[in-house]
């Protein structure tokens, strides 16, 4: 399938970060389409796209719409998740860098569904250029008076990956710690400041101006009936050509990493693909005939997630990978629930002896069930991120790790490499836990 | 009120109905099985699903469900570790998880014996560890405050303490610090944990993290009672357990009686125990011997020598009264001097009107009320603290609290007709008003504005005066019903006889002790009356005495000897003293009482008095007034309000660990009064009246209105009426 540009129309033809170039393109020409309706007919035009979530869950966005509690006496709020912290992730960045005023215009329309005057985007705290393009943009359309009586207020985050979970963005948000809340009440029922509240992805609300360009009909003719509509894949790791690529839904992952990611670098052999951002257990090889969509991939026992690849070459080591992949979860994880604080400690402690070369078959049965009594058990999915990716290489690749134990030490050698995999290899340095002498 | 629909829950096979919505753990509590839980305790807010523990299966779910977050939905089916082997063995992985990094130090843990994660790991937990690694050690413990020691090791993360500071006192001292594995317990920038209810975070502590200083390798489960009883330090009366230890108190503990206290304790009640151990405790009679002071005599003596005085005295007596005494030594005391010396003429602290007895209600009702009004300037922590956390709890559900200034002035305010607030308690059918000010008649004009807003007429209505004597009103109604006579107030004092600690450390006591010919004190320190006294006879402590108390709600609440006085206790001398005097006073509390009690209290036995008292039901009573217009305030400036702070008397200033929480010397200024002298928080200041000036910091606090300082008396000299702050 060629490429189709919804997201990032015309950016690469105009700057589209002036809200001229936007608006010579038809820009917020939606927001006043959307105005105009109710907001019955807005959620039910919304709920017939079924645009499903880009933030990974993939839950549908009208539908989520529909359950805002509209109906409160209470203000509802709109959030816009951009706080993008799942390493492999990178299309809200580029959303917010050059289409900043799509990002805009969906939230005047997502805010005129659920009947709200409060918006929120809370973006990555490192995202410094793409909060000053985002902010500059909303202040050009608060001068240009596109915002009526909507209040847009662009908030940065502190760094945190758990601030990427909807419940504990909204407490970050609100000042407090950034730690998830139980589920239920869901945020559409009790969000911000105990109010009714929709919260989704950059690439989601970004969306909905084309969702009203195009009619629901129109869209749900692009990508596949389960999952309509175009979505930016980041694609990172060994490949010749790694950045993002705007596809339909169900193009098949082949085709992306062959024909538009220029293939595996340095003429490699493929290993594994991680298909949606570095929480989501890994494909074979031989796995990759697959089209790009939310239920293609769930039935092939992963996650579309964030729709972020990276990809693995024969070089690497997948216990190395794991300890990479683990480390970051412990220290991401933000210390609320006991078996995601305390397990994942554990899994790196493991994971670091088998990966020197000093455990046993004993350590091995053992990682797999400590990462089998953190998966489901813990209070959001961080719990089952950290280990999903560990059990997935752990079956996969079984035989690596076996080797580690047999040899003493990696099978690849030293020849091992993970650069590039998940992010430069000088950052995610083992950040010890606090160990004051006793 | 329409009664909750009931839903019916499946726990285990075992179907219960309970009312729609309650907490699943409570629902199987009703069907009569455990879920076991840790970060879990309602009186905290909303769960926060953190420890794990309550993992149960629900029909329907394909992950295990934290049971403490989850509420009873009709026909809601669910399997606890009971009889689901998946939900067993996720109880089994929490535990194991806590375990990895918690040192197994129970035997010289103070917790070891009565800790939640001791029990629930017998009962739950892996038998042995799969965990080779060195364990988390941290730098321990950390004074978290001069009572409080924190170890960070044992520290499971349940967020109890850090939701308690945050959700419940509001002081926001105690947080998290750090992520994941590296979180830690902690105060802002290591400061220590100064505030009136800190202590409470050691009783939710479900393991040995938080422990107290006072209590630390001082005993252990097997080796102490627990004996039920109240606290006598303040109005409230919380109800509390005492740690005994071989004869000697060794802790306080809360004990939960929902309407009174909430399981909640105040510092002062908590740590304030150890004044029973003070260096200057007097364990003997004292006589005063010319050119040597007080010399110790024996009991013998003592009881001749106060026969000689009273008889001295020919009947021109005054009684100085504490208000911390017992119902019945009141009365024994009352039957003592009115009936056998015909010595009718007595000081109390303060006034105590029976007149609020028709708006009774449970302090609980603060928190359910939609509408509530404080009246006075005084802060009600320092006078009634418990009463402050109500009222938070009040304004967290959602309920409008008001203060309204200055009392007087506005109880009048509110019972005129065109009052907008005062229309609005008119209207209200959940309406508090709480008085916290010395003035008021000792709740009398409270009680008159009241009846004027129509509250006789609403149950769910009520007033609460906040007195400042812990039994003012027992000790008051129980000397009133010892005899029926009536005397003179002498002009010449023969003999003044102060009783207790909190009378002898009276100022407006000690003009009279110089004014009468002889002194009789009973006190416990030595340094209350060495200088004045002619006689004075050892004193004992609310811990220290069997008997009731009434607290500020009018409960009659029972008190047990948690610890044997050094002495022989007042009514044991009242007893003997009586019959040299031909009136016949019952050593015992228990007769005491039966006495009283066939008077004023309807006959209730006194085993019947109840260890989670009940609320006496409303009675009628005299018809008060309104306070009348006041003069006009004299001078210019602004008006001072004194008063007695929280961590003060006699008492506590014989506690060392409660030192650090003593009043600073501060004056507190509203936020306009500071602007228009140019005055900031921390600023040195002076504070003169009449040429009379005293240095002091300046504080701006949110809480005050303009026009009025405050001064913690002890700090606030002899400055009094309306005063000037200037930089």
């Amino acid at each position: 399938m060629p490429a189709r540009s919804m997201l990032l129309a015309g950016a690469d033809e105009r700057d589209l970060t002036k809200l001229a170039e936007y608006q010579a393109i038809g820009g917020y020409a939606q927001a006043s389409r959307a105005r105009a309706m109710t907001s019955d007919d807005l959620i039910a035009e919304l709920q017939g796209a079924n645009l499903r979530g880009r933030g990974g869950a993939g839950f549908p966005m009208g539908r989520k719409a529909s359950l805002v509690d509209r109906k409160s006496p209470k203000p509802k709020y709109l959030v816009v998740n951009a706080d993008e912290s799942e390493p492999g992730a990178f299309k809200d960045r580029e959303v917010m860098a050059r289409a900043p005023h799509r990002l805009i215009e969906g939230c005047l329309i997502a805010a005129h569904a659920i009947e709200s005057q409060e918006v929120f985007i809370y973006i990555r705290g490192e995202y410094l250029t793409e909060y000053e393009i985002l902010a500059k943009a909303v202040e050009q359309a608060r001068k240009a008076e596109i915002l009526g009586d909507v209040n847009v207020v662009v908030y940065r985050g502190a760094g945190a990956y758990i601030c990427g979970e909807e419940t504990a963005l909204l407490e970050s948000l609100e000042g407090k710690r950034g730690q998830p809340r139980p589920r239920p009440p869901f945020p559409p029922v009790q969000g911000l400041y105990m109010s009714p509240t929709e919260i989704n992805n950059v690439c989601t609300i970004a969306t909905l101006p084309a969702i009203l360009e195009l009619g629901p009909e129109g869209f749900t003719n692009i990508g596949t009936p389960g999952s309509p509509g175009t979505v930016i894949f980041s694609v990172s790791g060994n490949v010749e050509k790694p950045g993002n690529y705007e596809l339909e839904l169900g193009t098949s992952m082949r085709e992306l990493l062959y024909t538009h990611a220029g293939g595996i670098a340095g003429g490699r052999q493929l290993k594994a693909v991680i298909p949606g951002g570095s929480s989501v257990p890994a494909l074979t090889a031989r796995q990759i005939d697959v089209p790009l969509d939310f239920d293609s991939i769930g039935a092939i026992g992963t996650f579309f997630g964030a729709a972020s690849l990276i990809v693995v070459d024969d070089r690497c080591c997948m216990v190395q990978l794991a300890l990479r992949s683990t480390k970051f979860y412990m220290h991401e994880s933000c210390g609320r629930c006991t078996p995601c604080r305390e397990g994942t400690r554990w899994v790196v402690q493991l994971l670091e002896r088998i990966e020197a070369g000093d455990g046993t078959t004993a350590d091995l049965e053992l990682l797999r069930k400590v990462c089998d009594r953190i998966e489901g058990k813990s209070l959001c999915a961080l719990g089952d991120f950290a280990v999903w990716p560990v059990q997935s290489y752990f079956d996969k690749w079984h035989d690596e790790w076996v080797a580690h134990v047999e040899q003493g030490g990696c099978p690849l050698g030293g020849e091992s490499s993970i650069e590039g995999i998940f992010a430069p290899s000088d950052q995610h340095t083992h950040s010890p836990v606090a160990t004051v002498p006793a | 009120m329409s009664s909750p629909e009931l839903v019916t829950v499946t726990v285990d096979g075992r179907e219960v109905q309970v009312p729609k919505g309650t907490g699943l753990v409570e629902t199987a509590l009703a069907a009569g099985i455990e879920i076991p839980v840790f970060c879990y305790e309602p009186r905290l807010g909303d769960p926060i699903g953190a420890c794990r523990m309550c993992l149960v299966e629900v029909e329907g779910l394909p992950k295990l469900q934290a049971g403490c977050t989850m509420s009873a939905t009709d026909g809601l089916k669910v399997r606890t570790a009971q009889t689901s082997a998946k939900a067993a063995d996720g109880q089994s992985a929490t535990l194991e998880f806590i375990l990895v990094n918690h040192p197994l130090d129970c035997p010289v843990c103070d917790k070891g014996g009565e800790c939640p994660l001791q029990d629930l790991t017998f009962r739950w937990g892996p038998g042995n560890t799969r965990m080779e690694f060195d364990k988390r050690t941290l730098e321990k413990p950390i004074p978290v405050s001069p009572t409080i020691a924190l170890d960070r090791e044992r520290c499971i993360l349940c967020y109890r303490c850090t939701r308690f500071s945050e959700g419940v006192s509001e002081d926001g001292q105690l947080v998290a610090e750090n992520r994941g594995a590296s979180s830690v317990i902690a105060t802002f920038d290591d400061r220590p944990y100064r505030a009136p209810f800190s202590g409470n975070v050691i009783e939710l502590c479900p393991v040995g993290a938080l422990t107290s200083t006072q209590y630390r390798f001082e005993g252990r489960p097997w080796e102490i009672q627990n004996v039920p009883t109240v606290c006598g330090l303040c109005p409230v009366g919380c109800n509390t357990a005492v740690t005994v230890r071989e004869g000697k108190v060794k802790r306080v503990l809360s004990r939960n009686h929902p309407e009174v206290d909430e399981g909640w304790l105040c510092d002062k009640g908590r740590f304030g125990f150890s004044h029973l151990y003070a260096g200057d405790r007097i364990a003997d009679p004292l006589r005063r011997v010319r050119q040597r002071g007080l010399e110790e005599v024996s009991w013998d003596d003592a009881l001749d020598d106060a026969e000689r005085l009273l008889r001295e005295s020919e009947g021109r007596i005054v009684t100085a009264l504490s208000g911390s005494e017992t119902v019945e030594q009141a009365y024994a005391l009352g039957r003592l001097l009115r009936s056998g010396l015909g010595a009718h003429t007595a000081v109390l602290p303060e006034e105590t009107s029976p007149a609020l007895d028709a708006f009774r209600l449970p302090l609980s009702a603060i928190r359910d009320a939609e509408l509530v009004v404080v009246l006075g300037d005084e802060p009600v922590a320092e006078r009634a603290p418990i009463v402050e956390l109500w009222l938070k709890a009040a304004r967290r559900n959602g309920a409008e609290v008001h203060h309204a200034g200055d009392a007087l002035e506005s109880c009048r305010r509110l019972s005129r007709a065109k009052d907008e607030l005062g229309n609005r308690l008119r209207e209200s059918d959940r309406a508090v008003l709480i008085w916290s000010s010395e003035e008021g008649a000792g709740g009398a004009h409270l009680a008159a504005l009241a009846r004027e807003l129509g509250f006789p007429d609403r149950p769910g209505c009520g007033a609460f005066h906040l007195p400042r004597t812990a039994n003012g009103r027992g000790v008051a109604d129980a000397w009133a019903a010892s005899d029926d006579g009536e005397g003179e107030t002498p002009e010449k004092i023969g003999l003044l006889v102060v009783s207790g600690d909190e009378a002898a450390a009276d100022p407006n006591v000690r003009v009279l002790a110089e004014r009468a010919e002889r002194v009789l004190v009973t006190s416990m320190f030595h340094g209350l009356a060495a200088g004045w006294a002619d006689l004075v006879l050892p004193g004992t402590s609310y811990l220290e005495r069997d008997g009731t108390y009434v607290n500020l709600e009018g409960r009659l609440q029972r008190l047990r000897r948690a610890s044997i006085p050094p002495a022989p206790d007042e009514l044991a001398w009242i007893s003997r003293l009586a019959e040299r005097f031909g009136v016949e006073v019952d050593p015992f509390p228990s007769a005491v009482f039966s006495e009283l009690s066939a008077k004023i209290y309807d006959g209730l036995p006194f085993g019947e008095v109840g260890e989670h008292a009940p609320l006496r039901t409303r009675s009628e009573a005299p018809a008060p007034q309104l306070p009348e217009e006041p003069p006009a305030p004299k001078g210019e400036g602004l008006r001072l309000i004194r008063y007695k702070a929280l961590f003060s008397g006699p008492a506590i200033e014989r506690v060392p660990e409660l030192q650090f929480q003593r009043p600073e010397p501060e004056v507190e200024l509203s936020g306009k009064d500071a602007e228009a002298r140019r005055i900031a928080s921390g600023d040195t200041v002076q504070v003169s009246h009449n040429g009379h000036s005293i240095e002091l910091r300046a504080r701006v606090s949110r809480g005050l209105r303009p026009g009025v300082v405050r001064i913690a008396s002890e700090h606030a000299g002899d400055l009094g009426g309306m005063v000037e702050v200037s930089a």
